[in-house]
C-alpha cells in the first residue's frame, strides 16, 4: 500500500519534471544566448550545457543505480524503501544494498555489501560529510501499553534530557508521539497526541518556555519496529524528543 | 513564406527578451530564503542558481531550487536548516527541488533529485517530524526514508 502510493506520487512528479524541462530548455537557451550579447556576463558558459545534460540524462536508457543503507552516527540503523514502477525493496540492516537497472525494472533483493567496498565506492562523498556535532540530539521515552504512563527505565531518562537542555539551551525542542499498532488508527492518533502532550507538560512543569516546545504526533503510522496490524510492540509506544 | 517565418521568429525572440528582463528584476527583488550552507568543499564544485553559476566554497549559503554540481575531482558537504546532512562525491549533480522547514506551521518538505554521481544522506528533523514529506529521487527509483543514513550511486546515463 505504502509503496504503491509512494510510487504513484513520484511517477507523476517525474513525468511533470521531464515535460517541464523539455518545455523550458529551448527558451532558456535563447535567453542565455541573448543575455551574452546584451549585457555583461553574469552567466558563464557551462549554464546551457548543464540544462542540456539534464535532458539527456532523463532521455537515455539507464544502466543502473546502487542504494546502500548505512549505520547512523549514534549506532542505530533506520530503514529505507527503494521504489519504482517495477517494485519495491526495504533495506533495514546496515550495509544492505539494492541495485536498480531503470525505473521499470524492480529493485533487486537486498544483499549485504562489505564495508571496504562501500568505503571505496563512496570514499569522496563520505569524506565530505559535514561536522555532525551541532546537530540535534534525540531521546526516546517509552510508554506502557495504551497509557500515557512512562515505563520505569524511561522515567530514569528524564534527568538526562533535562541535563542536555540545560547545556544546549535549545531554541527548539520537538516532541513527537507514537503508538504501536494495537487499536484503531484514530484511537492511536489520539493516544500519540496525549503521550506527546504528557511530555510537553512535563517540560513546562520544569520551567521550559512553551515557545520552545513543538508538539506533533503520528499515531501508529511510523513504528520503530515494523509489525503487522494489531501486534503489541513495546518499542513502538514512544515519544521522541529532539533537542537543538 | 520564408520571410513570414523569420519575422515570426524575430517577434518571438523579442517577446522572450522582454519577459526575461522583467523576470530577472523580479527574481533579484525577491530572493529565495536561505535553506542551508556548504561545508567541506574540496576540489571544484558549483551551485547553479537560475542564471548564475557560483563556485562552491565552505560557508556558501544555498536556496531551494539550487542545483549542486561537482567536477570529476570535487566533493562538497551540505548542512540544511533542519540538520539534514548531504555530501556529494566527484562528478555529481543534485537538484534541490523543494525545501520547507516551518515546523510550527506544520509545513515541512524536502525533495532531492539526484541526476548522477555519488551521495551520502543523513536525515534531519523533517524526516523525523514528517517522514512522508521527504523524497530522494533518482532516475531509476525513489527512496522512502525512515530517519536514517544511506548512500546512493547514480550511473551516468
Amino acid at each position: 500500500m505504502d509503496g504503491k502510493r509512494l510510487f504513484r506520487k513520484d511517477n507523476r512528479v517525474n513525468q511533470m519534471k521531464v515535460w517541464h524541462e523539455v518545455q523550458i530548455v529551448w527558451p532558456m537557451l535563447f535567453l542565455l544566448a541573448g543575455c551574452s550579447v546584451n549585457r555583461d556576463l553574469k552567466v558563464t558558459p557551462p549554464a546551457p550545457q548543464a540544462k542540456v545534460e539534464q535532458v539527456q540524462v532523463e532521455a537515455e536508457r539507464p544502466k543502473g543505480d546502487l542504494f546502500v543503507l548505512l549505520p547512523e552516527p549514534d549506532g542505530k540503523t533506520g530503514a529505507i524503501r527503494v521504489t519504482n514502477a517495477g517494485g519495491s525493496q526495504i533495506l533495514d540492516r546496515p550495509g544492505d544494498t539494492t541495485r536498480v537497472e531503470d525505473f521499470n525494472s524492480p529493485p533487486i533483493a537486498p544483499q549485504p555489501l562489505d564495508e571496504k567496498e562501500i568505503g571505496s565506492i563512496f570514499a569522496k562523498a563520505l569524506s565530505a560529510q559535514p561536522d555532525l556535532s551541532p546537530r540535534f540530539v534525540s531521546f526516546i521515552l517509552w510508554f506502557e501499553s495504551d497509557k500515557t504512563k512512562l515505563t520505569d527505565p524511561s522515567k530514569k531518562t528524564l534527568p538526562d534530557i533535562m541535563r542536555t537542555i540545560k547545556i544546549r539551551k535549545p531554541k527548539e525542542i520537538h516532541i513527537v508521539g507514537h503508538t504501536d499498532r494495537v487499536g484503531t488508527d484514530s484511537h492511536n492518533l489520539k493516544l500519540s497526541s496525549r503521550r506527546a502532550n504528557f511530555v510537553r507538560d512535563f517540560f513546562s512543569s520544569k520551567g521550559i518556555k512553551s515557545g520552545v516546545l513543538v508538539v506533533s504526533f503520528l499515531g501508529e503510522s511510523r513504528p520503530l519496529v515494523n509489525t503487522e496490524d494489531e501486534v503489541a510492540e513495546p518499542l513502538n509506544r514512544r515519544v521522541e524528543v529532539m533537542i537543538r | 513564406m520564408a520571410h513570414h517565418g523569420l519575422r515570426r521568429l524575430l517577434f518571438f525572440t523579442a517577446v522572450i527578451f522582454f519577459a526575461f528582463s522583467i523576470g530577472d528584476r523580479a527574481f533579484s527583488a525577491a530572493p529565495f530564503p536561505v535553506i542551508g550552507a556548504l561545508q567541506k568543499v574540496s576540489g571544484t564544485g558549483f551551485v547553479v542558481r537560475q542564471d548564475q553559476i557560483i563556485p562552491a566554497k565552505a560557508g556558501l549559503e544555498i536556496q531551494a531550487n539550487d542545483t549542486l554540481r561537482t567536477d570529476p575531482g570535487g566533493s562538497i558537504g551540505v548542512v540544511f536548516q533542519d540538520d539534514t546532512v548531504l555530501s556529494l562525491g566527484p562528478g555529481s549533480v543534485l537538484v534541490i527541488d523543494e525545501f520547507v522547514y516551518a515546523p510550527r506551521q506544520g509545513k515541512l518538505s524536502l525533495v532531492l533529485r539526484m541526476m548522477k554521481g555519488t551521495a551520502v544522506y543523513l536525515s534531519g528533523l523533517i524526516a523525523k517530524l514528517a517522514p512522508d514529506s521527504v523524497q530522494f529521487v533518482t532516475p531509476s527509483a525513489s527512496i522512502g526514508v525512515r530517519g536514517t543514513k544511506f548512500a546512493v550511486k547514480v550511473e551516468e546515463r
